[in-house]
């Protein structure tokens, strides 16, 4: 319906130079366009139709005849629609036109597309490297399918060109890849003034692993136990959204008690995140007790997870067409008890730590990311939702059955580490009623309605609102149950920049701080 | 003030006694075994498993796996038609020779070759080591390309439940402090100059602790271009704990290994 609707607008506008036109999987709506007009087209869905730019990645389908593709994915959030507009590349100039000027969130993407496939951005304000360090040699593309996967290129010499701040008394401080904590890798090249921060440029990339190529050509089973590894403390929301992702071109409706069993375990991943992450704002603030406090709850959520599927991670969990076992089955009045306890506790905690007024001048007005910037660069998640985005994908791109289950998202809008710490609370909250609403709802029945084929050369998307935002994978199939691409997209990619800009203005020290309150993943980023 | 007080004072000690007792580790998905008498070589398991980890030998009606290379997903135990394959609540897999994990011999190419003098020196300073670290340890984590799993389960070993400092051992912000370098990841493309410099910038006498399936192995990750098999064909490792990832008493068990501190 909606579909339909919005097609009918953009031929009105657009009648010359779209291509063709297709619906897919419900809400995905695919238009092959003139890439000479991408400029006009994706400024009027982003400006006039006030889509978000979510996605963009490249596809070789040169074996499909038609060269290279490049998608661009906009997103409806309140009809739960994806808009995807797609263009081929002149094989022969292999060039596109930068988005970047009318949508800043295009950049990152644009400068991804031009170091894994080689096509180039034209106009883009800052087109360096950004998957590649100075190892890499120029000429090499991995995502072009002649390249195989096994080749390692020559270690190049180049030097990372960082952005320079002039002016009397800056200078630079470099951070990693080896930090002091015990964490993941990544270069931080800060700008400063004395101390307050003038620029933060984040290089990562440092455990760029070639996951998506590594998944082309595999079989759909294993590329799901690749996707639980892509971050290691978001296993099931990325394993979830492949599973969508393949569930979709499989046309299968998994069985009830199945999507159940997801949403307990979806919703114990984000409340053992959370816990984490205020665990990890605590302790940089240097506030011993209330750390240990939220590292008790998280070891109580591990706990819970032990108990019901004996991974820690909740890894193999999901399967293609539900899960692996019936987890949930005799196991219900003790999660419940240990759901209980974890929610007196934490709203213990947080009347203590919200009553000390030493941590809350802290947390209060520090690293604002304002609203503007938050939605200019699409941030999503608790992020985004602190600085005044209040989106989430269970509501606008309802999965499983979150649309029967009843919670709230939190609103917060002065994007400082307080909001987002504020967010986290209340998602904790949400998240202990939510998996007890589905346990009280669970109905019986089986939970695995396998998927042994899929068609080849199908394609959807999987969304899920990991712990961190807004998650999204597209899987193409290939022949004999294979993949032929698969992008992924986690809401680290999306926070990252916005992290950089929160930071601006405040002091070195309060780095580590704001980075926290983020708590973006390395691994979900670089790949 | 008051309730903070009161907080702390309900929960005195959550400490668990490992590794002084054992773990109840009934709920644990631990290691999983094929008992080769059993099985009737399919090899379904071997051409499933996501990180290629199982090797058969139909001749010699032998089949095992390789818990370096093993990322622990269970699924062999799931598709295997004679019920061969068990997954145990085995964790405590740690072992100082890549040989102990391995039901193949592994075959070194020769770029893959560490050189050979850290050998030497190595086995020479063992036991002078273990004799300089006594009963305390220093370490540094370093985060070589992992999936983060490896590094929130170190993460843990400071939790309320953990407590490594307990057992003397501690964490330290810079390798110049560090005794023992506990590695986690692939070693990618560009974390190994990181890695080596890391390396090189730890006091000598040393220890290198390679922690879950990808610093053992690749893991899952093994051969693509921009990854290594693991840390050994960067740093010369002395234990490697298997694991995708090793629970935190499986990391403690490892460490104490290192140390020649287990039973």
């Amino acid at each position: 319906m909606i579909v339909d609707q919005l097609l009918i607008k953009l031929t009105e506008v657009f009648a010359q130079d779209i291509y063709t036109a297709g619906a897919e999987n419900a809400n995905e709506l695919y238009l092959e366009v003139n890439p000479e007009k991408i400029l006009e087209i994706s400024s009027y869905i982003h400006l006039e139709l006030g889509y978000p730019l979510i996605l963009m990645f490249a596809n070789d389908e040169q074996s499909l005849k038609t060269g290279y593709a490049i998608y661009y994915v906009f997103a409806d959030r309140t009809e739960g629609l994806l808009l995807i507009i797609k263009t081929l590349v002149d094989s022969g100039k292999m060039e596109i036109l930068s988005l970047s000027k009318n949508i800043p969130s295009a950049s990152l993407y644009e400068r991804e597309i031009n170091d894994l496939f080689g096509i180039v951005p034209v106009g883009h304000p800052e087109a360096k490297r950004l998957v590649f360090h100075g190892n890499w040699p120029d000429g090499e593309y991995p995502l072009r399918k002649e390249f195989d996967v096994r080749h390692k290129p020559v270690f190049a010499k180049k030097e990372t060109d960082f952005t320079k701040v002039g002016g009397e008394g800056v200078f630079e401080v470099p951070v990693g890849p080896v930090h002091a904590g015990i964490i993941e890798p990544g270069h931080f090249r800060f700008s400063v003034a004395g101390e307050p921060i003038i620029n933060l440029e984040a290089q990562l990339y440092y455990v760029h692993k070639g996951i998506e190529k590594l998944c082309e050509g595999q079989s759909i089973e294993r590329c799901l136990y690749v996707s639980e590894r892509i971050s290691g403390d978001e296993t099931f929301a990325n394993s979830l959204a492949y599973c969508q992702a393949i569930e979709k071109i499989a046309r299968v409706r998994i069985p009830d008690r199945a999507q159940h069993t997801r949403v307990v375990f979806a919703e114990l991943e984000r409340l053992t995140s959370h816990l984490g992450d205020l665990a990890g704002i605590c302790l940089d603030a240097a506030y011993g007790f209330a750390t240990f406090q939220f590292r008790m709850m998280r070891g109580w959520a591990y706990g819970a997870a032990d108990e019901l599927c004996g991974m820690r991670f909740l890894r193999s969990v999901n399967k293609l067409g539900g899960v692996r076992k019936d987890f949930a089955a005799g196991k219900e009045a003790k999660l419940r008890e240990q759901l209980q306890k974890i929610r007196s506790e934490l709203e213990d905690t947080v009347n203590i730590i919200k009553a000390n007024s030493l941590f809350i001048d802290r947390v209060e007005n520090t690293g604002i990311l304002e609203t503007k910037i938050a939605s200019d660069l699409n941030a999503v998640g608790p992020g985004g939702r602190a600085s005044g985005l209040r989106f989430d994908v269970r509501k606008s791109f309802p999965y499983e059955v979150y649309n029967q289950l009843e919670f709230n998202i939190p609103e917060h809008h002065n994007g400082d580490i307080n909001c987002r710490m504020n967010t986290k609370i209340e998602e904790c909250f949400e998240s202990i009623s939510l998996m007890l609403q589905a346990l009280e709802t669970m109905p019986d029945g089986n939970v695995l309605e396998a998927i042994n084929s899929v068609e080849p050369y199908r394609f959807a998307f999987g969304l899920t609102e990991a712990p961190r935002g807004e998650n999204i994978h597209w899987v193409m199939t290939g022949e004999n149950n294979t993949i032929y691409r698969y992008k992924i997209r986690t809401p680290s990619f999306c926070n990252w920049p916005a992290l950089c800009h929160a930071v601006k203005g405040n002091i070195v020290p309060d780095f580590p701080l704001i980075n926290k309150s983020f708590n973006l993943s390395y691994a979900g980023n670089d790949l | 003030m008051f309730n903070t007080i009161k907080k702390i004072i309900k929960y005195p000690r959550l400490t668990q006694d490992y590794p002084y007792k054992s773990i109840d580790s009934s709920l644990f998905l631990g290691r999983t075994e094929i008992n080769p008498a059993e099985c009737n070589m399919c090899g379904e398991c071997v051409s499933r498993c996501p990180s290629q980890a199982i090797v058969m030998d139909k001749t010699s009606n032998n089949i095992g796996i390789n818990y370096d290379e093993c990322v622990f997903c269970t699924l062999c135990e799931e598709i295997c038609p004679t019920g061969a394959a068990k997954t145990t609540n085995r964790f405590e897999l740690a072992e100082k020779g890549k040989s102990m994990l391995r039901s193949n011999t592994l075959i070194i190419d020769e770029n893959n070759m560490t050189d050979a003098s850290h050998e030497i020196i190595c086995s020479q300073l063992e036991v002078n080591i273990k004799k300089i670290f006594g009963r305390s340890l220093y370490i540094r984590e370093v985060d070589s390309g992992s999936c983060n799993g490896c590094d929130y389960e170190i993460n843990g070993l400071n939790n309320p439940f953990n407590d490594i400092e307990r057992l003397g051992i501690s964490f330290v912000a810079s390798p110049r402090h560090a005794d023992m370098l506990l590695v986690t990841g692939t070693a990618t493309r560009n974390m190994q100059l990181a890695l080596a410099k890391t390396y090189n910038a730890t006091p000598d006498p040393k220890l290198v602790v390679a922690v879950g399936a990808c610093a053992c192995s690749g893991g899952i990750f093994r051969d693509t271009y921009a990854t290594s098999n693991g840390i050994d064909s960067i740093v010369p490792v002395d234990v490697y704990i298997p694991g995708c990832p090793p629970r935190p008493q499986a990391i403690i068990y490892g460490i104490l290994k290192a140390l020649d501190r287990t039973k």
